[in-house]
Order: structure tokens, then C-alpha cells, then sequence
């Protein structure tokens, strides 16, 4: 299973590419009778002027309600199974609180751990276009455990944003006065994109968070980092 | 036929047409207001996709681009998408049930000087000050911030548009139950009437709950209320559910016409009726009912309960079922008959192919497993642009071609159609078809900017010259509608040899579309071609 990059991408790939097969079918079903009887029964002088009648068929007519029935009932089913999957995180899966600002994202760690990423901070300041993800300040980076489910709690403080985690092919909503929710595994390090999916206004098109998905050890060690800074500070500030 | 001659019903002064009550004059007004909105939500469209040719801002701020998308969507939805129909039904209706005008003539008038009214504030939202940046849906929390611009607009917009429809509505069931000719049954009523009849049915259980929500917002940004800010308790998600109880149905208003003039199109050039006639008004009434047990769909990723989420998964993918069997009888049709490739049925071949493609993309969007990863990305786009931005322009674009004899007297030049349409196809496939894969990939919509991701670059570039060589052919074919009307051919009457009651009056028609209504003999019906062979051979 290491092979799949991120959960529960893959049940979205088997889902699409089902419905890939099925509309190709289709298609051709619909296509190559119609480009047959466009040919043979085109308007020609002396040979086909006139259109032969036709008696209407019900047999037709019911083979054509009821198998388009029995498949879209099927793709619905197969749906139905799949998204109870993808929708409901993994026993153990490391929460994290998400709140959605205009433009911006906070990611609130079980420990009390705080990253704030800014429309800003995916940005290059000077000339206002998007930096790749590695290019990106890690202090603005969610650090993502690798090959651990993750379960997103995410609200917003404003406006109704959406959380598109890029790999994982999976988004919901962050609605004010609402915690919804979605889960996402990667199982390979590096640098992948959040963005944000519901129209917020003049940033909306900047509102992007970089996940930095590291190995176990490493994603607990910068766990701990941050909650000491912010101890120590604490402790001069009193 | 008529052995007084008549003046045609467009030589009149600038008076007559502004205080007119003449349906005719009113569709072609209609008619023209859409087109001018149409090519300017065009412009906007072009706009857009200049910019996003390249990652990075080179053309335009967010805020530029943000109100160009709001206007682009709003006009191409209510302007264009359903303000032609408008045209097309006012124009149409009377004529093919044998009526001198619409039941209600002044209401008519009421109605265009309401969608007129609708126009004058739109263009006033183009000064500065007055952009609306809220994109077509004005979601609430957002649409009460500032950054939306004045939400009032829009609201207010969206009732002098709901007036305006609601009217027209009300009139055209009441002209097409009341006031057909003797001998046109409703089985006999062809499907252009069914649909128009289905749509207007559509319009008036659908408006109030869009004028109830926008009249909510207006409430909540100016006088206090609090029916979708959730710091004061409200919810926004009632909103969504209101806007999109009225605007997915909507979509089958938009597109139920376009299915009414394909079909008469693809009969008339197959010289044989429609294919399973019963089967396909059962299906018009089946479309019009599930459109409105889908709308959650629009809402799979909005926080709504899961359960909620499946149930309407599968009323979703049902409205595949009645749509299906359209597309089968139009294909049926087709066989034995003599298929002559004129522009309108080009056109209409070209309308029912761009729908398949976006019918079936439209089935994984009301699954919720494949949803998840494609809501709000620019797939979603490509679909309805499949659906409502091609399939239907080029419904009604067949429309203007098939009844041009009709409207102006003239014939369009047949070379120059059809180099216009093959500019739109090829334009629009690769435009929107490079769509559904940077949708795949995961593009969301509404970005005025994308990050540099390789693949989404080169997507992007190949739709931007897609969009221009649409636009392109847009406006070739648009250019020969215009010029024809001067310089096009003497049409005759019934060129298309059509036995619809609208061709059996002189082309274009007298002021008062009848000397006397007309008796349908008891063999008459709208497609029976070989009762007009019959009646030439009794003349």
C-alpha cells in the first residue's frame, strides 16, 4: 500500500476512473449510431429524399429508461461505499484545528502548537506571483506527520473558505459557526498544497498553505520546538 | 396566400417600438438586449481568460478580475442563459399555436421594460464605486462584507429580473393553455411548447424562494437583520439552500428551451416526427420535477450532513435518466430519414454532442466520492460550460439561423455560418475540454491566479487561445446575422418546408400574425412533413 501517495485519494481514483469506463461506453453508444445513420440516411438526389416511416418502439424505449437507471443507481451505490470511507477518519488519527481567516490559515496542534500562514507568505513580496512550495518560509509550513491520518476540525473566523488539501483530493468547507470536517494521509515527504476552494474576495486566489509532511520523529520533534519557544516567551512576558 | 400586402412588423418608428405591446417587436427586443449582454459577459469571459494565460497578475488586479468573473457569470446566466428564451418564447409561441399575441400584451411589455430596467443597473455597477465582487452565488458571510461592493445591487437586480421572468412566465402558460387555434391539442403541440411550457412552470415555483433570499441579504447588510450572519445567530447556510432551490432549476430553464429547439430543428432537417414524441414530453415533465430534489449537490462540500449528501446523490444522478432518453430519441430520429446538413441542423448536431460530453461529466458531480475532489474546481466549470455555456449557445445559435427567414424576411449566408461554427467548436473543445483535466488536477475556480505548477501553465495557455478562436468564431457568426439582414437573399416563406404553424404565415410575418385563426385539420401535426407535400399538390 506504501506505493499510494495519499489517502483517500485513491478512492477517488478508482471512483473516477469507473466513471471514465462507463461514459467512454457511453459515448460510443450514443456516438457511432448517430455518425452511422448521419451517413446512411443523408439527403442524396433520386436515392433518399424522403424519410422512410418509422414505427415507434417500446422496446427500445424501455431498454433505453431502464438500463441507464440500473447504472446510474450503481455509480450512486458505488459512491455511497466509497465516501463513507472517505469521509470518516481512521481510529487514531493526529487532530488538527484549522480556522479559515480573509486571507489566511491557522493550524492549531493537539498541544497547543500554532503555524499562521498568510495569503503573504506563499508569495513572492516583491513581485506578487506564487512561490513553488519549496521556496515557501518553513515557519509558515503545517508540519504533517508522514503515513499518519490526519483529521481536520476546521471553522473560519469570517467569510466561508474551503479546505483543499491537494493530494489527498479531498475539500470541505469552513463555515462561521460550524466545525466540519475531513481526513487526509500522505505517505510521502515533502511539500504539498492547500488551497483555498469557496470565493472569500480580492485574495481568495492567494489563500494557499503549504503542508511540509516529514517522517514520525522529525514532525515530533518540531512539535515539541515550538511549544518551548512559546513557554520561554510566556515566562519573560509575565 | 394574403392578397393585401402588409407593411412587415419591423418598419416602425422609434415611438411604436418603445410603447409597442406587439410580441413579436417585444422578442426581438428581448432578442437584442440579450445578444448585446451576451457579447459583453463575452468580452468579460476573454478578459479573463488573458489573464490567466500566465501565473502572476499581468493584465488586471484581483479586484478586476473578480468583478469581471461577477459579471460574466451573472449576465451569461440571467442575460443570456435565460433572457434569450425570453426572446424566442415571445417571438415564437403565439405564432405556432395560432394566437394574434400573448394573452396578456401590456403585462408583456411590462415584462421586457423590467428586464430593461434589470440592464440600466447592471451597466451601473460597471462605474467605479459600484463594482460587485461577489461572484453570480453571493454567498453570505460574504456578500455582507464590504469587499463584495454594494450587495444592494445585485439584490436588486435579481427582483427586477424575478418581476420580469415571473411576469413573462404567468403570460406564456396562460397564451399556450388558453389561447391555441382550434385543432392544435396538446398532444399536437410541438416540443418547443412543451418545454416553454415546462420552463415558465419552472420560473414561477422557483423565483420566490431567490427573490426571498436576496430580499434576506438585503435585510441583513442595511437594516439589521440577522438571518445569515452566524455571529447573531443566523445561518448561511439557509441562504444556500434558498439560492440554490431556485438556481439549480434554473439551469433546466436554461436548458429544457434549448432541448425544445433541438428537437424541432432535428425533425424538420430529418423530414420525419420526433422519435418516441410521448416519451420525450414525459421526460421534459420528468427533468422539470427532479430539478427540484437535486440542489444539494451544489452544497456536497458545505457542511451539510452526510446522510443528507447521499440521499441527494441519488436523486442527482437520476435526472441522468430522462435527459438519456432525449438524447437517444434525437438519435433515433435520424435513422431512415433524409438528413440534410443545412447551418441550423449543424448547429444542432454540434449542441447535442457538446451536451452528451457535458451531461455525462455533469454524473460524477452528484457523486459525492468523485465531488470531494473536483467542488469548486475548474472542472465544475467545464461542465456547465459544456452544458449551459456550449450546448445552449448553440441551440439558440441554431435557432436564430433556423427561424432567420422568419424573423427578417432574408436568408444568412450559408458559407459564412458554417465557418462560424467550425471557429466555436474547435475553439470551445480545446478550451473547455483542457478545462475538465486543470479541473482534475485540482485548479480551484474564481482564481485570479495560480501557482506555477508545470502542467496547469500549458493547460492554461492552450484554453486561453481556445477561448480566442471561440470568440473569434462567435463573432463571425454574429456578423453574418448582422449583415445578412441587408445584404442576405430574399428568404422564401417556408424555406425549411416546416408544416409548424409559425411557417405556414408569410415570412416575415403581418403586424397581426393572422387574417383569421386558423382550424388545424384533423390530419395536421407539427411534423407530419407529407401533409404539407399533400397540400402543395392540392394548390
Amino acid at each position: 500500500m506504501k506505493e499510494v501517495l495519499a489517502y483517500p485519494a485513491n478512492y477517488w481514483q478508482t471512483m473516477y476512473e469507473i466513471w471514465l469506463i462507463i461514459s467512454v461506453v457511453i459515448y460510443l453508444v450514443v456516438f457511432l449510431p448517430a455518425a452511422y445513420f448521419l451517413v446512411k440516411y443523408r439527403y442524396r438526389k433520386g436515392i433518399n429524399e424522403k424519410a422512410q416511416h418509422v414505427e415507434e418502439s417500446k422496446a427500445l424505449e424501455v431498454l433505453w429508461t431502464i438500463i441507464p437507471t440500473i447504472v446510474v443507481i450503481y455509480l450512486a451505490t458505488q459512491s455511497f461505499a466509497f465516501y463513507r470511507v472517505q469521509r470518516n477518519a481512521p481510529e487514531g488519527a493526529l487532530e488538527i484545528k484549522v480556522t479559515a481567516f480573509m486571507w489566511g490559515w491557522e493550524f492549531e496542534y493537539p498541544n497547543g502548537k500554532k503555524v499562521f500562514s498568510f495569503f503573504n507568505s506563499v508569495v513572492d513580496p516583491e513581485k506578487n506571483v506564487y512561490l513553488t512550495t519549496d521556496k515557501v518560509n518553513d515557519m509558515f509550513k503545517a508540519y504533517i506527520p508522514e503515513g499518519r491520518p490526519i483529521k481536520v476540525l476546521c471553522t473560519s473566523r469570517d467569510v466561508i473558505h474551503s479546505f483543499y488539501v491537494h493530494p489527498a483530493k479531498v475539500t470541505e468547507d469552513c463555515v462561521p459557526g460550524r466545525i466540519t470536517h475531513l481526513w487526509f494521509q500522505i505517505n510521502k515527504p515533502g511539500d504539498y498544497w492547500v488551497f483555498c476552494r469557496e470565493y472569500c474576495g480580492t485574495q481568495h486566489s492567494k489563500m494557499a498553505a503549504v503542508l511540509k509532511v516529514v517522517p514520525k520523529e522529525e514532525f515530533e520533534n518540531w512539535l515539541q520546538q515550538g511549544v518551548q519557544a512559546n513557554q520561554e516567551n510566556s515566562k519573560h512576558n509575565l | 396566400m394574403a392578397a393585401v400586402s402588409y407593411k412587415p412588423y419591423f418598419s416602425a418608428g422609434l415611438k411604436e417600438w418603445i410603447f409597442t405591446t406587439d410580441h413579436k417587436k417585444i422578442g426581438i427586443m428581448y432578442g437584442v438586449t440579450s445578444l448585446i449582454f451576451f457579447l459583453i459577459a463575452g468580452l468579460s469571459a476573454l478578459a479573463i481568460r488573458l489573464e490567466l494565460y500566465q501565473p502572476g497578475l499581468q493584465h488586471m488586479s484581483e479586484d478586476t478580475y473578480n468583478q469581471a468573473l461577477t459579471v460574466h457569470g451573472v449576465v451569461m446566466q440571467f442575460w443570456w442563459a435565460v433572457g434569450i428564451w425570453s426572446s424566442f418564447g415571445n417571438y415564437l409561441l403565439p405564432l405556432m399555436i395560432g394566437a394574434r399575441d400573448v394573452a396578456f400584451p401590456r403585462l408583456n411589455a411590462l415584462s421586457y421594460w423590467f428586464f430593461f430596467a434589470a440592464s440600466v443597473l447592471a451597466l451601473l455597477t460597471l462605474l467605479p464605486g459600484n463594482h460587485i465582487k461577489m461572484m453570480w452565488t453571493g454567498y453570505p458571510p460574504f456578500s455582507l462584507n464590504d469587499n463584495a461592493g454594494p450587495t444592494a445591487f445585485y439584490a436588486l437586480i435579481v427582483h427586477m429580473l424575478g418581476a420580469s421572468s415571473l411576469a413573462s412566465a404567468i403570460n406564456l402558460v396562460v397564451t399556450n393553455l388558453t389561447m391555441r387555434a382550434p385543432g392544435i391539442t396538446l398532444k399536437k403541440m410541438n416540443l418547443f411548447l412543451h418545454s416553454f411550457l415546462a420552463m415558465n412552470v419552472i420560473q414561477i415555483l422557483g423565483v420566490p424562494a431567490l427573490a426571498g433570499a436576496v430580499t434576506m441579504l438585503l435585510m441583513d447588510k442595511y437594516f439589521q437583520t440577522a438571518f445569515f450572519d452566524p455571529t447573531r445567530g443566523g445561518d448561511p447556510l439557509l441562504y444556500q439552500n434558498l439560492f440554490w432551490f431556485y438556481s439549480h432549476p434554473v439551469v433546466y430553464v436554461m436548458i429544457l428551451p434549448a432541448f425544445g429547439l433541438i428537437s424541432e430543428m432535428i425533425a424538420v432537417f430529418s423530414r420525419r416526427e420526433i422519435f418516441g414524441k410521448t416519451s420525450m414530453i414525459i421526460a421534459i415533465w420528468g427533468i422539470a420535477l427532479l430539478g427540484f430534489m437535486v440542489w444539494i449537490h451544489h452544497m456536497f462540500t458545505s457542511g451539510v450532513p452526510d446522510w443528507i449528501r447521499i440521499l441527494f446523490s441519488y436523486t442527482t444522478v437520476l435526472i441522468g435518466v430522462p435527459t438519456g432518453i432525449k438524447i437517444f430519441n434525437w438519435v433515433f430520429t435520424l435513422y431512415k430519414g433524409s438528413v440534410r446538413f443545412k447551418t441550423p441542423m449543424l448547429y444542432t448536431l454540434s449542441a447535442i454532442f457538446m451536451f452528451l460530453i457535458g451531461g455525462l461529466t455533469g454524473i460524477p458531480l452528484g457523486l459525492p466520492a468523485f465531488d470531494i475532489a473536483v467542488h469548486d474546481s475548474h472542472f465544475v466549470v467545464a461542465h456547465f460550460h459544456y452544458v449551459l455555456g456550449m450546448s445552449l449557445t448553440l441551440a439558440a445559435f441554431g435557432g436564430f439561423h433556423y427561424w432567420y427567414p422568419k424573423y427578417t424576411g432574408r436568408m444568412y449566408s450559408e458559407l459564412w455560418a458554417k465557418i462560424g461554427l467550425l471557429l466555436i467548436m474547435i475553439g470551445s473543445n480545446l478550451f473547455y475540454f483542457l478545462q475538465f483535466i486543470v479541473g482534475l488536477e485540482g485548479m480551484p475556480r474564481r482564481y485570479a491566479d495560480y501557482p506555477p505548477i508545470d502542467s496547469w501553465i500549458w493547460l492554461h495557455e492552450l484554453q486561453t487561445i481556445g477561448s480566442m478562436i471561440l470568440g473569434f468564431g462567435i463573432i463571425v457568426a454574429v456578423l453574418n446575422l448582422l449583415l445578412s439582414t441587408k445584404l442576405g437573399k430574399k428568404a422564401e416563406d417556408n424555406p425549411w418546408s416546416s408544416p409548424s404553424l409559425e411557417w405556414l404565415v408569410p415570412s416575415p410575418p403581418p403586424p397581426h400574425n393572422f387574417d383569421k385563426i386558423p382550424h388545424m385539420p384533423e390530419d395536421w401535426d407539427p411534423y407530419n412533413y407529407e401533409w404539407l407535400e399533400k397540400q402543395h399538390r392540392k394548390h
